[in-house]
């Protein structure tokens, strides 16, 4: 990275008088007490250089004999910093330089330098406005935005201008009239960098405004699709014309498309408009009522390890359950009773977590995960279930694993075959490993995303009809095709086919802010369904509540968000769920329902029935919740629920700090007269 | 370290002590036996030690005095709630005020934290590089070093984190060689010594310069001493060789290799003394002349140094083993062989009066890591303590009123 930006001769602002390891011989015998390090201005470019200056001075101000250092600090995503000072700046962001006078015997002088790496000057803009035909006397508000060479999104004002007012009158601020029939070019201009946009204006008269439906009733969270059609005096239909919608009150969204979702039970207006004619529509939201009790119709608690992923075979009749904190065994239960959970064999390996396990369709074969393995080979080991209650290992995968697996996922293919996708807890890569012939697991492909190793991390892994959805951490979701055919990916050359990356940092400030700099944050877990992927953060702050003890003053943070991957190649996020207090950790998909553990925040069952649309949360679309936390469990009276699997009715819930959960969602009670 | 994390893992028990009054007795050794021997008699003061836990987070403050040794207390190390942040390395101030301790794991970058002993007031962390590991304060008590051990994928040349305590920020990272393990400075402070595990070589930083200054080739037939920093190597140039499971497996026949794990200095700096985990030999280094003078056979697997603050004895980790060796530096001679409680024998910390050694033993899977403390006079294990699992780093405290 540091070669590219050297070649950017444009970029350059370095003084290159500098003297990057400055040994001034002043004051030889001198103790170097304070740093003055120049330029004063410390604000780039992304993509430019920078070169820092450092002088080592004595109690009296006189330049001393030192050795000067520069290092960078923290993270390696926003440039490199060279020991001599030269900055390269990689990203918009902050990047601090730790500065260093050192002398022996004497204690070091240490000045952090905190740069600002901004945008590098527009390059291009664009307009964001309607993109059907307006009628005269429709307003709308256009926005514009402007971007660096590199795609960094800038702060300009844009100002608009139009190429014929009497046509679309724009405002500098982009609030556009519609005056007459006729075309005009919108233009947004910053700087020289400008960007177009024609509008056309029918003519009209729009003599009504057909908006259907006209009246509904629906549950908050329904999403009612509104569409209004503009007429002429004679009745016919204008074609090619778009409103503008808005809704009151305000406790629910509508979308350009008119696609609208209400929060609250109550009377709603929803209103199309065309200018000078406007529709309306009543829509009456009744109580979604979906909220069910739940009964805990089974525990098992475990007190010696930390429990991990649970799964349950395919006979439905015996589960497993990993364990960690030290723990090397994978629990075999038998669940022909759900109400008694009885443990039948356990398999203890050389690791010190079984982070995941999962079951071939056949349930022939088992594949568990190793961290922590004393060899430092770990790796996942794969088992038979010749007798589900007893599985025998047959075989270890260590090859380029010394870091562990954290997750894995079993995908079979009648073209391809079975195979392993593994996560690599140590390079963030998916690893794909042939488990056709399960004795001789071999691996076939090692897949990175494409950028810097830095701060790569794969935590998890869904796929399903050929698409892998791998929770790339920093990178948000990544699908691949490994089958599919969409790209012609095959599991030995799996193929990239859309990212859906967002801002951790922007979406969790409110954790920095409580917990400070430093928190964990990153796109953990993903789940497709229908047209959905969902997809989980796991957030935690840096440090916890200073003073505050025991685990039940701990909490995460999260947010489940709902893709809309109708377009496979361009994510869509169309609605979120965001809980008051917890996290949102693993989720499982049954029907139109949604499980999930939410770590403190226990176990939480949703309704996912219908479009998704807004804030699930407000809709009221939780069916139900449960505190897992115990007194009898590793960690006691507090709850840390990791996730859910769902077989037969039941939710086979894991709580991380105490064992296994098996919880029943009751029918919805009675009224009672 | 989260408050809740604290509560989180149960306490760990202590195992055994037999530091009752001189004379037959019955020491406990491990888990099943009881022997009847003669024992040495119990200190008259105590003695302390930091221990970490890499796979449950952990590090324990053990206390080993007239009454035996016991677990004082253990705190919870990391950020990270749900996985593990892998202590490593744990290093104690000169002045005994603070104590450094590594977190290997990350996303995917480690961590250096530091504590104030007796309390364990967290005193701030930074983040290093790639698995952080071997660490330890300078003499001045101004600077911590940390191997970034880079133990996960691709084996690509790694390097050495300066950490200004004061201030909790790294100065500097000194780019070395693969795999950089087990590392100390000599007792001036001005040089520092690292193995590269997976280059067959030993790494000298001068510390005024924060630079490399020179290097050491190891391996048997092809020892060469030589200026500056080593090649920089690309992964390709690992290809086929083998970690040898972390120094658990043996080498093949004919491997001529080192692998070395650890690069002790003497007191006085005129000797280096590397430990070569595959070939299971000490290797010493004239510090001046930068030149091999002794290949001296060791345990099986030596993992881990110590030496004595006289330099008269150097204590070895034997991996493979199961087994702590004694040598009599001077001499080379090998002057007690002792087993350990556990397996996967890993740290050893000297006592500031030369009279113990404690160990850490990691163990395997769901066993407790275990601390075994060595009468170096007595020459035998007198007591051990269970703590969290995979024990590794590992560093003496005075205490309050101790001895270090």
């Amino acid at each position: 990275m540091r070669e590219r930006f050297a070649h950017r001769a444009w970029c350059t602002i370095a003084l290159l008088t500098a003297l990057p390891t400055a040994a001034i011989a002043q004051q030889p015998d001198a103790v170097p007490v304070k740093l003055v390090v120049t330029p004063a201005t410390r604000t780039l470019a992304a993509g430019d250089t920078m070169r820092l200056h450092a002088e080592a001075r004595d109690a009296d101000g006189r330049p001393v004999n030192a050795r000067i250092r520069f290092q960078q600090a923290g993270g390696r995503f926003e440039g490199v910093v060279d020991t001599a000072g030269l900055v390269s700046a990689g990203a918009t962001g902050g990047l601090t330089v730790v500065v260093s006078a050192t002398a022996p015997g004497a204690r070091p002088v240490i000045e952090r330098v905190e740069l600002r790496v901004v945008p590098g000057p527009a390059a291009r803009a664009e307009i964001d406005a309607p993109r059907g035909t307006l009628v005269v006397g429709q307003r709308v508000r256009l926005a514009a935005r402007s971007f660096s060479a590199l795609g960094d999104a800038r702060d300009d004002r844009l100002r608009f201008t139009s190429s014929a007012p009497k046509v679309a009158e724009v405002g500098s601020d982009g609030f556009l009239v519609a005056r007459a029939a006729g075309s005009a070019t919108i233009t947004a201009t910053t700087g020289s960098v400008n960007a177009t946009r024609t509008i056309t204006v029918a003519a009209g008269p729009i003599a009504s405004v057909e908006l259907t439906p006209n009246t509904s009733e629906a549950r908050t969270g329904d999403v009612i699709r509104f569409k209004a059609v503009a007429k002429g005096p004679a009745g016919a239909a204008i074609a090619g014309v778009m409103p503008t919608w808005s809704v009151s009150p305000g406790n629910g969204l509508i979308d350009a498309d008119g696609a609208f979702v209400g929060y609250d039970a109550g009377e709603y207006s929803v209103v199309a408009n065309f200018g000078t004619r406007t529709s309306e529509a009543k829509v009456t939201l009744t109580a979604r009522d979906v909220r069910r009790p739940l009964k805990v119709v089974g525990r098992l608690p475990r007190m010696r390890f930390t429990t991990e992923e649970v799964w349950i075979h395919p006979d439905g009749k015996h589960a497993y359950l990993g364990s960690g904190g030290g723990g090397d065994v994978l629990i075999t239960m038998d669940i022909s009773n759900p109400a008694k959970p009885v443990i039948t064999d356990s398999l203890i390996e050389n690791t010190r977590r079984v982070n995941d396990v999962m079951t071939t369709k056949d349930g022939k074969w088992m594949v568990f995960t190793r961290e922590g393995a004393s060899d430092r080979k770990n790796g996942f080991v794969i088992a038979s279930l010749e007798d589900p209650a007893h599985p025998k290992k047959v075989a270890d995968f260590t090859e380029n694993m010394t870091a562990g697996v954290h997750s894995a996922f079993i995908y079979e293919q009648p073209k391809f075959g079975r195979h392993v996708y593994a996560t690599n807890d140590g390079t963030g890569a998916l690893h794909v490993v042939d488990i056709n012939d399960p004795a001789h697991p071999k691996e076939v492909a090692i897949w990175k995303t494409p950028r810097a190793d830095a701060g790569r991390t794969l935590h998890d892994i869904d796929v399903q009809d050929g698409l892998l959805y791998g929770s790339w951490w920093n990178d948000g979701l990544v699908i691949l095709d490994i089958g599919n055919g969409i790209k012609g990916g095959s599991p030995s050359n799996p193929q990239f086919v859309a990212q859906y990356k967002y801002d951790l940092n922007a979406l969790y400030k409110q954790v920095e802010l409580s917990g400070g700099p430093g928190f964990i944050r990153g796109t953990h877990t993903a789940w497709r369904h229908k047209n959905y992927v969902f997809i989980a953060d796991e957030v935690f702050p840096s440090s916890g509540v200073a003073g505050a003890k025991d685990a039940s003053a701990g909490r995460a943070y999260g947010r489940l968000q709902v893709l809309d991957v109708s377009d496979i190649t361009h994510p869509k996020p169309v609605a979120w769920y965001e809980p008051e207090y917890g996290g949102v950790h693993n989720v499982w998909v049954a029907g139109d329902t949604l499980y999930m553990g939410a770590y403190n925040a226990g176990f939480r069952v949703f309704d996912i029935s219908g479009e998704l649309r807004g804030d699930l949360r407000a809709q009221q679309r939780e069916i139900g919740h449960l505190n897992t936390a115990d007194m009898d469990g590793y960690v006691k009276n507090a709850a840390m629920t990791w996730g859910v699997v769902v077989r037969d009715g039941l939710a086979y819930v894991n709580d991380m700090y105490n064992g296994l959960w098996v919880v029943k969602i009751e029918p919805k009670p009675a009224a009672v007269p | 370290m989260t408050m809740h994390r604290r509560a989180l893992l149960g306490a760990v028990s202590a195992l055994t002590f037999a530091c009752a009054a001189p004379g037959a007795a019955q020491v406990r050794v491990g888990n099943d036996r009881i022997l009847t021997e003669q024992v040495p008699a119990p200190p008259t003061k105590e003695y302390f030690a930091y221990v970490g836990s890499e796979s449950v987070d952990k590090v324990s403050l053990i206390r080993f005095g007239p009454k035996g040794a016991t677990l004082d207390h253990a705190v919870d190390v990391g950020i990270m709630p749900t996985d593990p942040d892998g202590p490593h390395g744990v290093a104690v101030a000169p002045d005994g005020k603070t104590y450094v301790v590594s977190t290997a794991h990350g996303t995917p970058f480690g961590r250096l934290w530091r504590f104030r002993t007796g309390t364990d007031e967290q005193l701030g962390s930074v983040v290093l590089g790639n698995f952080p590991a071997t660490t330890q304060v300078s003499p001045d008590g101004f600077y911590a070093y940390v191997v970034n051990f880079n133990l996960h994928g691709e084996m690509v040349a790694s390097d050495v984190s300066v950490v200004a305590l004061d201030d909790m920020v790294e100065i500097a990272r000194i780019p070395t060689c693969t795999m950089p393990h087990g590392s100390r400075l000599n007792a001036a402070g001005t040089k520092h010594y690292s193995a590269c595990m997976m280059d067959d070589i030993v790494v000298e930083i001068d510390t005024r310069q924060l630079a490399v200054s020179r290097h050491y080739m190891l391996t048997k037939g092809k020892e060469m001493g030589m200026p500056g920093a080593p090649p920089k190597r690309g992964a390709g140039a690992h290809a086929g060789m083998d970690m040898g499971g972390h120094g658990m497996e043996m080498p093949k026949a004919g491997d001529p290799g080192c692998s070395p794990t650890w690069a002790q200095p003497t007191p006085d700096g005129a000797f280096l003394y590397v430990a070569c985990n595959k070939s299971s030999e000490i290797v010493e280094i004239d510090t001046k002349a930068w030149k091999v003078t002794r290949r001296i056979p060791a345990g099986n697997g030596i993992y881990n140094l110590a030496i004595s603050s006289d330099g008269a004895t150097i204590v070895a980790t034997n991996k493979r083993d199961q087994s702590v060796s004694i040598f009599d530096r001077v001499s080379g001679t090998e002057r007690a062989r002792i087993k350990t409680s556990r397996r996967i024998v890993h740290g050893a910390a000297i006592t500031s009066d030369n009279r113990y050694v404690f160990i850490s033993c990691e163990g395997v899977g769901s066993e407790p890591g275990t601390v075994d403390i060595i009468d170096l006079v007595a020459m035998r294990r007198v007591a051990s303590v269970d703590v969290g699992q995979q024990a590794g780093g590992i560093d003496t405290w005075a205490g309050p009123g101790g001895i270090r």
